[in-house]
Order: C-alpha cells, then sequence, then structure tokens
C-alpha cells in the first residue's frame, strides 16, 4: 500500500466511525417511513376494528350485513375485470407490434404511449367527459352507425366509467407487456412458422405462451389499480355508478365516519394486497421460466 | 417484423394499433382543442374558432394561484424525496446487513398501497395528532408516494456502479464524503435526475391526496380542476386543462433533446 492509501486510512478514522454512517444514511428515510407510513396504516386497521374504545367487529358486520356494500363491491370488481380484459384486447397487439418494430417510429410511438401517463387523471377524465356528454361525439357516432337508435348515455354510469379508466391505465398495460415481449426471441416465431404454423398460430403456441406469465402480471397490476381508482370514477361515474372508492371518500369526507370509511379502505386493500402477491408470484414463476431457458 | 403487414393477419394487427392510439390520445385532444370553439359551451369536434376561452384561463388569478401552489409543492416534494430516496437506495446498495430486502421492501411498499387508502389513513393521523396544518400535509403525504420512485429509478443505476472508482478516489486522500459527492453523484446524475422529475410530475398531477389533504385556502391546480369539472363544464376549466397537456407536451420534448444531447 502506499504512503496516499496510508493517509486515506488515517482521515477514514478521524471522520464518523464506520458504523456510524449506514445509520445516519437509513433514518431520514426510515424516520419518515414509520411515522407516515407504517403508524398511519397501523392506526387504519386499529380504528376499523374498535368501537367505542373496544376490539369489536361491528364495522365488519355492517359492510357485510348490507346488500347496498355488497353491491357496491360487485360493481368495484366487475369495473376491474371490464377495464382488464380492454387493456389486454388492446394492450397485447400493441406491445407486441412495437416490441418486432426496428425503426425509429417504434421510440416515437412508445414515447406516444408514455405521455398519456404524464397528464393528470383529472384532465384525461375530463376529456372523456365532453366525449360522453348527451350528443357528444360518442353517442352520434353510434347513431351514425346505428348500432344504437337513441341518444346513448354513457355520462354516470358503470359502462363510461370502465371505456374511461381502460385508456387511463393502457398505457401501463402497454409497458409492461412490451419489456415481456422484448425479451422473448423473434427466432423463435420464424421457427414455428418454417415448421408450418400460420403467424396467427405461431403467435398463440409460443410467444403468447411465453409471455404467458408477464400478461398475467400486467392484469394484476391493471385489476388492482383499477378497484382502487378515484378520479376517473368520480368524474364521470359520479354518485349514480359508486364503487369502493368513491363511498371511501363519501365516509371520509362527507359523513366524517372514521371507523367506517377505515373498515371500507382496510377492504379495498385486503383485495390489493392478495393481488399484488400473485402479482409477484407470477414475476417469480416468470424469472424461473427464463432462467432455465 | 415477423409477420407480413399485408397478410389479413397483419391488417388486424395495425388496425387494432390504430384504435389503441386513436383511443389514448382522443380524450387528451378533447381538452386541448374543444375550448377552441366560439358556441359558449364544450364540443368536440369544435364550431368556428376563438381564443378567448384560452385568454379567460390564463386570466384568471385562481388557476394561476392554483397552479403556483401545486409548483411549489411538488418542487419541494421533488427536492424532499429526491434526498431521503437517493440516501437510502446509496445504503441500499452499499451495505449488507440480516433485514436488508425487508428495508428494501418497506421503502418501496408505496407502490402497491392505492393512494386511496394512504389518503384515508394520513387524513385520520393528521387529524388525531394535530401535526402540521395545511400545505405541509400534502408534502409529506405525497414524499411517501414519491420517495419509492426515486428509490426505484436509482438503485439499479447505483448497483451497477464500479465502487473501485471511489475506492480509488479514497487511496488518494478523498475522505468517503468527498468522494461520495465528487465521484459517486457525477455518475449517478442521469438516474437522479430522472427520478427528481418523475418525483415532480406525480406530485403536480397527483388528486387523491390532494383533494384529502390540501388546505381548503390554498387548493391544488388538479383539485380546482376536479372541482370546477364537477359542478359544469364551463370552456375556462377545459382551457386551462388544454394549456396544462400544452406544457406537458414541450416540458416532455425539452427533457427527450436534453436527454438525447447528453447521451451524445
Amino acid at each position: 500500500m502506499t504512503a496516499t492509501g496510508d493517509l486515506a486510512r488515517q482521515k477514514g478514522r478521524g471522520g464518523p466511525s464506520p458504523a456510524v454512517i449506514p445509520v445516519l444514511i437509513f433514518a431520514p428515510c426510515l424516520i419518515v417511513y414509520l411515522v407516515l407510513f407504517v403508524w398511519p396504516q397501523l392506526s387504519l386497521l386499529t380504528t376499523s376494528a374498535f368501537d367505542k374504545g373496544q376490539l369489536s367487529g361491528v364495522h365488519y358486520v355492517r359492510f357485510l350485513g348490507d346488500e347496498y356494500y355488497w353491491e357496491l363491491l360487485g360493481r368495484t370488481l366487475l369495473l376491474g375485470v371490464c377495464v382488464t380484459l380492454i387493456t389486454l384486447v388492446l394492450g397485447v397487439p400493441v406491445a407486441y407490434v412495437l416490441a418486432r418494430m426496428q425503426s425509429r417510429m417504434a421510440a416515437l410511438l412508445l414515447i406516444l404511449t408514455t405521455f398519456p401517463l404524464l397528464v393528470s387523471a383529472v384532465v384525461r377524465s375530463f376529456g372523456w367527459m365532453v366525449l360522453f356528454f348527451r350528443d357528444g361525439i360518442v353517442s352520434n357516432t353510434l347513431q351514425a352507425l346505428g348500432l344504437v337508435d337513441h341518444p346513448l348515455q354513457l355520462m354516470y354510469t358503470l359502462t363510461g366509467v370502465i371505456i374511461a379508466l381502460a385508456q387511463v391505465l393502457l398505457p401501463l398495460m402497454v409497458l409492461t407487456l412490451h419489456g415481456v415481449f422484448k425479451s422473448i426471441d423473434p427466432d423463435l416465431e420464424f421457427a414455428a412458422m418454417s415448421l408450418g404454423a400460420s403467424p396467427p398460430l405461431a403467435l398463440c403456441l409460443v410467444t403468447l405462451r411465453l409471455a404467458r406469465s408477464g400478461i398475467v402480471a400486467g392484469s394484476l397490476l391493471v385489476f388492482s389499480l383499477a378497484i382502487s381508482a378515484f378520479a376517473t370514477p368520480g368524474l364521470v361515474g359520479g354518485a349514480r355508478a359508486n364503487v369502493m372508492a368513491t363511498a371511501i371518500y363519501e365516509q371520509t369526507i362527507e359523513m366524517l365516519d372514521w371507523p367506517f370509511a377505515s373498515t371500507l379502505a382496510t377492504v379495498l386493500l385486503v383485495f390489493v394486497l392478495a393481488l399484488s402477491l400473485l402479482y409477484g408470484a407470477a414475476l417469480d414463476r416468470r424469472a424461473k421460466s427464463e432462467s432455465v431457458a | 417484423m415477423t409477420i407480413d403487414p399485408r397478410s389479413p393477419f397483419g391488417l388486424l394487427l395495425t388496425a387494432i394499433c390504430i384504435i389503441a392510439f386513436a383511443y389514448l390520445i382522443l380524450p387528451i385532444l378533447v381538452v386541448v382543442v374543444a375550448p377552441l370553439g366560439d358556441t359558449g359551451y364544450l364540443a368536440f369536434p369544435p364550431k368556428g374558432f376563438t381564443l378567448r376561452w384560452y385568454a379567460a384561463a390564463l386570466d384568471d388569478t385562481r388557476y394561476l394561484s392554483g397552479f403556483l401552489t401545486s409548483l411549489q409543492i411538488g418542487g419541494a416534494v421533488a427536492l424532499l424525496s429526491t434526498i431521503i430516496g437517493v440516501l437510502a437506495a446509496y445504503g441500499l446498495s452499499r451495505y449488507d446487513f440480516p433485514g436488508r430486502s425487508l428495508i428494501e421492501a418497506l421503502f418501496l411498499s408505496p407502490l402497491i398501497l392505492p393512494t386511496l387508502v394512504l389518503a384515508v389513513s394520513l387524513s385520520l393521523f393528521f387529524t388525531r395528532t394535530g401535526l402540521l396544518t395545511g400545505t405541509g400535509r400534502l408534502v409529506l403525504a405525497h414524499i411517501i408516494v414519491c420517495t419509492p420512485y426515486v428509490i426505484r429509478v436509482t438503485l439499479p443505476v447505483l448497483r451497477r456502479f464500479d465502487r473501485t472508482l471511489e475506492e480509488a478516489a479514497q487511496n488518494l486522500g478523498a475522505s468517503p464524503i468527498q468522494s461520495f459527492f465528487l465521484i459517486l453523484l457525477p455518475v449517478i446524475k442521469t438516474g437522479i435526475i430522472a427520478g427528481c422529475v418523475m418525483a415532480f410530475i406525480t406530485s403536480f398531477d397527483e388528486v387523491v391526496l390532494a383533494l384529502f389533504l390540501a388546505s381548503p385556502g390554498e387548493p391544488t391546480l388538479p383539485v380546482i380542476i376536479y372541482s370546477a369539472v364537477q359542478l359544469g363544464f364551463e370552456p375556462t376549466v377545459a382551457a386551462v386543462s388544454g394549456l396544462l397537456v400544452i406544457l406537458t407536451c414541450v416540458f416532455m420534448v425539452l427533457y427527450q433533446i436534453l436527454g438525447v444531447a447528453r447521451q451524445d
């Protein structure tokens, strides 16, 4: 070791001792998380599980015993399923085409896909409201095409929320699947086709099969974001197409019923946590199948 | 491309892509174009042409002060979450200790937590503890949402960083703190900037936490737009939204140009 090396070590000894530095580095983040994340989440759980200072399931019984909340939960899950299906039907082809494109066009289209994510969901939902309004372009087009015979009302309906929310979440599906398709070697498709498979069949048998767990992961991501989205259902759906998210807002801001709002939030959280565990499992499976290949 | 674009299947794929991009862009195009119509109500496609609503949007001090509030909150959140996020990511990439993966999972976990659930629990928390008032609450709430993005963007960059560079600097007499600022930071700068920009945009656009926590006297721009849209369809609100879209566009183009310039 040279003299400068010794100097460095001497200097190091003069500063704070090595064990203190990691503590100082983690301290700001840990303190912020413990106070503003862990503590509030725990108090959310306890608020939902206590009544007049006693441990009680009364708020959960209220939720489970009321048909209205079952309907609410059902509508929320239906919203999640429909939004996931739309983003899959559009997202799989788009992600595939973008992943196989060679030109600069692909980069440009990827930027175009990301752009909506930078625009607030409020602004995007507002755009849909203008389109959905009575005599809006959506209704007029469908009438002109003869698909419906009366002005179609999409504002304040679940269908309207589904159409708008699928647009809000589509970029996430495309970006997730783009990475998945990029990692699948196109030569595998060529091989399948040279063995006689038609292009659609080759895609289904080879590419989609290999992309399976990625597609599952993308779907779970979109589903959990769809059931907990607030801005789009709040604006496009309003009070007439109520979902869990808007009900939680109502209980918190309008009713000031903290225990029941916490209960609804906990129910939503349980669904999302269960889905993200499945999401993690899907990614694990994907990592394993890749390491085998 | 493995599929002939002129085959029926290729045409089908192309058609779906065109529909998907039209679907993605349509509602954004609407808020930019609809306020140009001079009918006095919002319609798409717009009839006639006027800049009246855009002028009205720029004139209205309510929107301007909302914009400034969002800008201030976004700036504070970007700065603070970048500092604590980069420190945490540095620690995670540098030190190996029992429970490290648990800490990493904790730091990233707000990414899977619905913002709405966080909004309820933080409202409850702030109401009960009486901690801070007004805008400070929203800044803290946004830090929890934005820090995981910073960590997720900078952690891979830090893990790829060649640590012998730092050791070389320390052998030449730099203290650990000097080598952090003089060697490490310049190398991972791009990752930090990306995390910081992401934190700013997330905070600037965010509406759920803002609806729950923003002080009624100083609403952020998304909250003002949300409330105005709920009340009615003023062309001015659409013009404000349109201005936001245009601003985002300009910002994105600048970021791409600067990013490409730096890579060259």
